[in-house]
């Protein structure tokens, strides 16, 4: 099945996939700047299977997921303009598009039309010492969450991908809440920490 | 030790990870379109986000999904069209999208408006005006509440809040916060439930004063 849907890729002109995140950030420039459906197409190939996954994993059905993960690649498509690199990396702009629409889903019941774009709405400049920059930052992050200790890497981890909130991931784990809370506070200060070390040993 | 003016790391991991309740976002999206700095803990949980995100198993798609995603990019008719931008568009970015109710008289010097919209259960956002030397009617807390200075300062027993201060009230502390600037002070703030009047005046105020 998966292999089907790589040989739509190609029938869509996409080139190879290649797993690196620099690629993927990349992809999406091209997005922005050519609107290149190519490009397009291999970043649909390897993240709109995984949008599905986080999205069951936050409790949707497959179906709903399905639709959802599409929804969000077309809105990776509409808002590719408004992707910068030297903010945030592919991957991590593509997962506040698919946190956002699911929040969107969520609400669509009440009167609320919730949209918190990546971007908070603001234009002004950005910060020259943002710590976090482009297409490296998946790499430091993974590293730097190599660095957590089983219980805070845990924390953060339910706090994503069970889209649990912090007192649901205290009676989950029979934890009390400050705890988890502490643990996800410096698992935090742990993981900018060694960011900040390591971009400034790479600088 | 002086109090904090930021929101806490596991709040803004939350906000990242998307498990605010949306009048709670709202108020910290406000924080972070006021306060830069702080936005590198919530882009941070978000990188953390996107890596866990590379790193997940696939799902398998239906077979035609991307035929027909890729069908879909040049046709703008379903896109939906964007709210009605009838808030104040003074306010910051955050706040624009939502209606505004009408202000309400809550006590001398102190106004009170609804922000439309961001909702859950209880807990919703309103908009708090009061004036130079004034203070907010002394109150315990039903429920948590976030507070943002969008214009103005603030000084409680914990410290001078100004713009883009944000303050996590605690329950178990009763709260007087007076206005120290010199133009009325503006607040974002997401509460959960009512708002306890203690006293004299609280009982006084009660039949009047809904917030």
């Amino acid at each position: 099945m998966y292999a089907n849907r790589h040989a739509e890729a190609r029938r869509h002109g996409a080139r190879s996939v290649t797993s690196s995140a620099r690629a993927y950030d990349g992809l999406l420039s091209r997005v922005a700047q050519t609107r290149d459906r190519a490009a397009f197409a291999e970043l649909f190939e390897h993240y709109a299977p995984r949008v599905k996954t986080l999205l069951m994993r936050s409790g949707s059905t497959p179906s709903a997921a399905e639709e959802l993960a599409q929804e969000a690649m077309l809105l990776v498509w509409r808002k590719a303009h408004m992707f910068d690199p030297a903010r945030a990396s592919a991957a991590a702009w593509i997962f506040t598009i698919a946190r956002n629409l699911r929040i969107d889903n969520l609400r669509r019941g009440s009167s609320t039309l919730y949209e918190l774009d990546p971007t908070f709405g603001m234009e002004e400049p950005q910060q020259p010492d943002a710590i976090l920059s482009g297409a490296e930052d998946a790499q430091r992050i993974r590293a730097a969450m190599r660095t957590l200790n089983p219980e805070q890497a845990l924390a953060i981890e339910m706090a994503f991908f069970q889209e649990q909130t912090h007192a649901q991931i205290s009676q989950t784990l029979g934890v009390p809440l400050g705890t988890i809370k502490a643990r996800i506070r410096f698992g935090m200060m742990k993981l900018r920490a060694f960011i900040e070390r390591d971009a400034g040993a790479s600088a | 030790m002086s109090a904090r003016r930021h929101p806490s790391e596991e709040r803004l991991l939350a906000f990242a990870a998307g498990t605010l309740s949306v009048p709670e976002a709202v108020v910290v999206a406000t924080h972070l379109a006021l306060r830069p700095e702080t936005r590198a803990w919530a882009e941070l949980g978000e990188a953390v986000g996107g890596a866990m995100l590379d790193d997940l198993a696939p799902s398998g798609l239906e077979p035609d999904a991307l035929d027909d995603v890729m069908a879909r990019l040049d046709d703008a008719s379903d896109i939906a069209t964007p709210v009605p931008r009838t808030a104040d568009p003074s306010l910051p970015a955050p706040l624009r999208g939502f209606a505004l109710g009408p202000w309400r008289w809550l006590g001398p010097g102190v106004h009170v408006r609804d922000v439309l919209g961001p909702r859950d259960g209880d807990c919703r956002v309103i908009l708090l005006r009061i004036a130079p030397g004034q203070s907010a009617p002394r109150h315990t807390h039903g429920g948590v509440e976030l507070t943002c200075v969008i214009e103005g300062a603030y000084a409680t027993e914990e410290g001078v809040f100004s713009r883009g201060d944000f303050e996590e009230a605690d329950p178990n502390v009763t709260h007087q916060p007076r206005v120290v600037s010199s133009a009325p002070c503006l607040c974002v703030a997401a509460l959960d439930g009512q708002i306890v009047l203690p006293g004299r005046l609280g009982r006084l105020l009660a039949p009047f004063v809904k917030l």
